[in-house]
């Protein structure tokens, strides 16, 4: 009998990357928006500050920004112990991975929803507005289906971020198998073991595998939205 | 890991301006195991202070200075904490033969939040349950850096490992655990005691709370050995084992097989 | 329901003022580039604060600096079609029309469709549309707004003159059919010509003239304003279409000739004469090619430096001549002096029912 393709530890490692990530981009999605929002109409004192601040987890070292979620998330941490009484637990628990990985995928995400906002027509706006559509219709209605592609595209970049984040991870929430063990940290794990190249080939095929077909699938539906979106049916 | 490219230049370099510069100038490249850093800095600088050539220290995981070494990097002294991973240096040939010896031990202990606090006692009617409250026990990863290694082997023969191992929270490497217990974010966390007395020296709040009984674990070894067969690295590989440097090791936690 | 504007804005290099009312039909804003048109339509809009001034249509104060008070776009009620259609790329034609539309109203919809001649497009994504369908989408898209005033800059600007006659006519019956009062702004002179009821005239951030537009044509005065494409309006009922491809038409001063005309006999037009296409002669011509001879009285001369605008009343309404001033001093036209107009069958050019 030949021994598994993978451990259940490594298929759990997986499973979890999977969650990690999705949670991490869909529920990063709203704010995403509004922060490229915010970024790409408005001017303000302090605008460049917020830029800069989005940007900071491209530019610090991973485990900088790890080390920040703890002293900021953890259980002792400034907003981790309030939001504890609301039973909102981060340290230890995926959902810290998921905070870490969104995090660190936020620069991302938000870059290319302002690129898409900024390719609006702001005279499409205004005649919807001039049809009687209200500013929050306008976005709903004309602004919002516009940017579907760099949305789609920012949640996809986030997507793959969040399926590699290591650094920021493993600082913030350690690697605890089930909990916040995701498939890097499994990679690093058996790195770090003598002769276990084999494992970690195989993981990191995994890994490869997984981006590609999400690459693969968003391409596809960019482009059918790109096409519903410049009127060509 | 695969070794950067420039450690590949590098070798080129270092063995095309082998032959123009004389061998006594050149700086011995010591790799070592990241653990090994504050009682090695005070050992290397004595011994350069002493009219010896400088010394060049690159501190890393000892998977990744394995790796880098087998890969080609320019090393010529390897004190790893890790025998398997000196195992793997040896297999690949790339060791001076008859050079590597065990030079270093440690202990384990348990390190606990705070300047100070309660000693525990380690044996098989702890509870840990009790002792960790709803926290969690912060040590390095259990199936591959050493301190992990050895703690789950101390757990289990304590026969505390079933209940501990659902609460264990892995960081990357021991410095990090601790950095975890020092920063209150788990109530306690096992390590090696050099690096419960270096943290401890830099300021952080954490306490040795009980030493893991001998037999339970080990033996805890630091193996060292030549990769490249220089004077000065031979030089070097003497000092470490002198009384001198055996008195800073010593001072910092470390055991000093003979 | 009568639009009034007060407004004054300064930009770099222009320094705005107007102040006009617009009663109900197509009012004109007509004047050169650069004249300030487009901000006034802006301001109706709503889509610009004027730096001072007032904008009241009815009895609604959309805009009021003195008390602080502006009704933002959304809230005007007023429909606006651009140069650009600024059509929605990710609707259909028919998702794009029905946009505005405040409840599913499907009997509004078919007859704003009918009116315009959109049913083909309906499906369609707007990526193949040629400008003459955007546009007309676009007209149709404000109008389903159901708006109190329909606000159109140079709608027909960016299309081609074969484009632009076919859009014409859809704006005539939108003029009389629809109901609602539009403010036109444009630089052609046929386009307002054809269409406007009430003219003002900008230049340079001021209003030069403001009045019916009959009338403003008419006037000898206006004509450099007008350029070389201006001439008097005049009335007229259609008597009939012959075999020979000529209507007739029955005015006040005589009966007109000129290519057939796309109206029932017995339906009222307006028909424009471009002025440099009246010739002027102290006696009847005969062995003529041109059709149309009208006896006339001059009742101005007006010179200026590129010519002479002669004044004649035709048994009624004014027409226009632009000549020479050689030929006006040959001629010796005064007021009062007797003569005769004459116009070619194809330079007449047809305006709409008025």
């Amino acid at each position: 009998m030949s021994a598994p393709f993978l451990s259940p530890a490594e298929w759990q490692a997986v499973a979890l990357s999977l969650r990690v990530a999705t949670v991490a981009t869909l529920a990063s999605l709203p704010l995403g928006l509004a922060v490229a929002w915010v970024l790409a109409r408005r001017r303000f004192p302090g605008h460049a500050l917020l830029n800069g601040l989005v940007h900071l987890p491209l530019i610090l070292p991973p485990v900088v920004t790890g080390y920040l979620l703890l002293l900021t998330f953890g259980r002792r941490g400034a907003v981790g112990e309030w939001l504890d009484g609301f039973g909102i637990v981060f340290a230890f628990r995926w959902t810290g991975a998921a905070l870490a990985a969104a995090v660190m995928a936020f620069p991302l995400m938000v870059r290319a929803i302002r690129l898409s906002l900024e390719a609006v027509d702001p005279r499409l706006e205004q005649a919807a507005g001039t049809l009687g559509a209200s500013p929050v219709r306008v976005f709903l209605t004309v602004t919002l289906p516009l940017i579907l592609p760099g949305i789609l595209a920012g949640a996809i970049l986030a997507f793959a971020k969040a399926m590699g984040e290591f650094g920021a991870t493993i600082t913030f929430v350690a690697s605890i198998p089930g909990e916040t063990q995701t498939l890097p940290s499994a990679i690093y794990a058996l790195l770090q073991v003598p002769g276990a190249e084999g494992r970690v080939a195989r993981l990191v095929w995994i890994a490869v595998g997984l981006s590609m077909v999400a690459l693969i699938l968003s391409e596809a539906l960019s482009r059918a939205v790109t096409r519903r979106v410049r009127g060509r049916r | 890991m695969r070794a950067p490219i420039r450690a590949i230049a590098a070798v080129c370099a270092a063995l095309v301006l082998g032959g123009l510069r004389p061998v006594m100038a050149e700086p011995v490249r010591v790799f070592a195991a990241a653990s090994l850093r504050t009682a090695l800095d005070v050992v290397a600088a004595d011994w350069t202070a002493a009219g010896n050539p400088s010394v060049s220290l690159t501190y890393a995981g000892s998977a990744a200075l394995a790796r880098q070494i087998i890969e080609g990097a320019p090393a010529d002294v390897f004190l790893t904490a890790s025998p398997e991973w000196m195992d793997a240096v040896e297999a690949a040939a790339l060791l001076v033969p008859g050079t590597r010896r065990d030079l270093l031990g440690n202990t384990l202990v348990l390190v606990g939040q705070g300047a100070e606090g309660p000693a525990v006692t380690l044996d098989p009617s702890l509870d840990l349950a009790a002792l960790l409250g709803d926290g969690r026990l912060a040590m390095g990863m259990v199936d591959s850096v050493p301190a992990g290694v050895y703690g789950r082997e101390a757990l289990s023969a304590l026969g505390l490992w079933d209940e501990a191992e659902p609460r264990v929270a892995q960081a990357a490497d021991v410095r990090a655990a601790l950095a975890l217990v020092a920063a209150g974010e788990v109530p306690y966390g096992i390590a090696y005691l050099s690096d419960a007395r270096a943290a401890r020296e830099a300021g952080e709040a954490v306490h040795v709370a009980a030493t893991f009984p001998p037999g339970t674990y080990g033996p805890v070894t630091y193996p060292v050995a030549l990769v490249r067969d220089t004077a000065g690295a031979r030089a070097f590989l003497d000092t470490l084992a002198s009384p001198g440097a055996a008195a800073v090791f010593a001072a910092q936690g470390f055991l000093m097989r003979p | 329901m009568t639009l009034r504007v007060d407004i004054a804005h300064a930009y770099p290099g222009l320094a705005l003022e107007v102040a006009f009312d617009a009663p109900p039909g197509v009012t004109a804003l007509f004047g050169p580039s650069g004249a300030g048109k487009t901000t006034v339509a802006h301001a109706v809009a709503g889509l610009l604060r004027p730096d001072r001034g007032l904008v009241r249509l009815g009895d609604t104060v959309l805009t009021d600096t003195a008390r602080r008070l502006h009704v933002p776009p959304h809230r005007r009620r007023i429909g606006c079609v651009f140069q650009d259609a600024r059509l929605f790329p990710h609707r259909t034609v028919r998702g794009n029309l029905a946009y505005g539309q405040r409840r599913a109203d499907a009997a509004a919809f078919d007859r704003i469709v009918a009116l315009l001649d959109l049913a083909p497009l309906l499906p369609r994504g707007i990526a193949g549309l040629s400008g003459g369908e955007a546009a007309r989408v676009a007209i149709g898209r404000a109008l389903l707004s159901d708006p109190r005033l329909l606000v159109m800059d140079e709608p027909l600007a960016s299309l081609d003159a074969s484009r632009r006659m076919e859009i014409l006519p859809c704006l005539e019956r939108l003029r009389d059919e629809a109901g609602t009062p539009i403010l036109y702004v444009s630089h052609a002179v046929d386009e307002v010509a054809r269409l406007a009821t009430t003219l003002v005239m900008i230049d340079r951030g001021r209003v030069r003239r403001a009045g019916p537009a009959e009338a403003l044509f008419a006037d000898p005065a206006l004509m450099p304003l007008f350029g070389p494409r201006g001439g008097a309006l005049i009335a007229g009922t259609v008597a009939g279409h012959h075999p020979d491809g000529l209507t007739e038409v029955r005015a006040a001063g005589g009966t007109l000739w000129l290519p057939a005309l796309a109206a029932a006999p017995g339906a009222a037009i307006r028909l424009r004469i471009p002025a440099q296409d009246v010739i002027l002669a102290r006696t009847r011509p005969e062995g003529l090619s041109a059709l149309n001879v009208l006896a006339a009285t001059v009742t101005g001369v007006l010179a200026d430096d590129a010519g002479v605008t002669v004044a004649l009343a035709a048994g009624g309404p004014t027409i226009l001549a632009r000549i020479t001033a050689r030929s006006a001093a040959a001629l010796a036209l005064t007021p009062g002096t007797a003569c005769f107009a004459i116009l070619k069958s194809v330079a007449l050019a047809q305006g709409g029912p008025d």
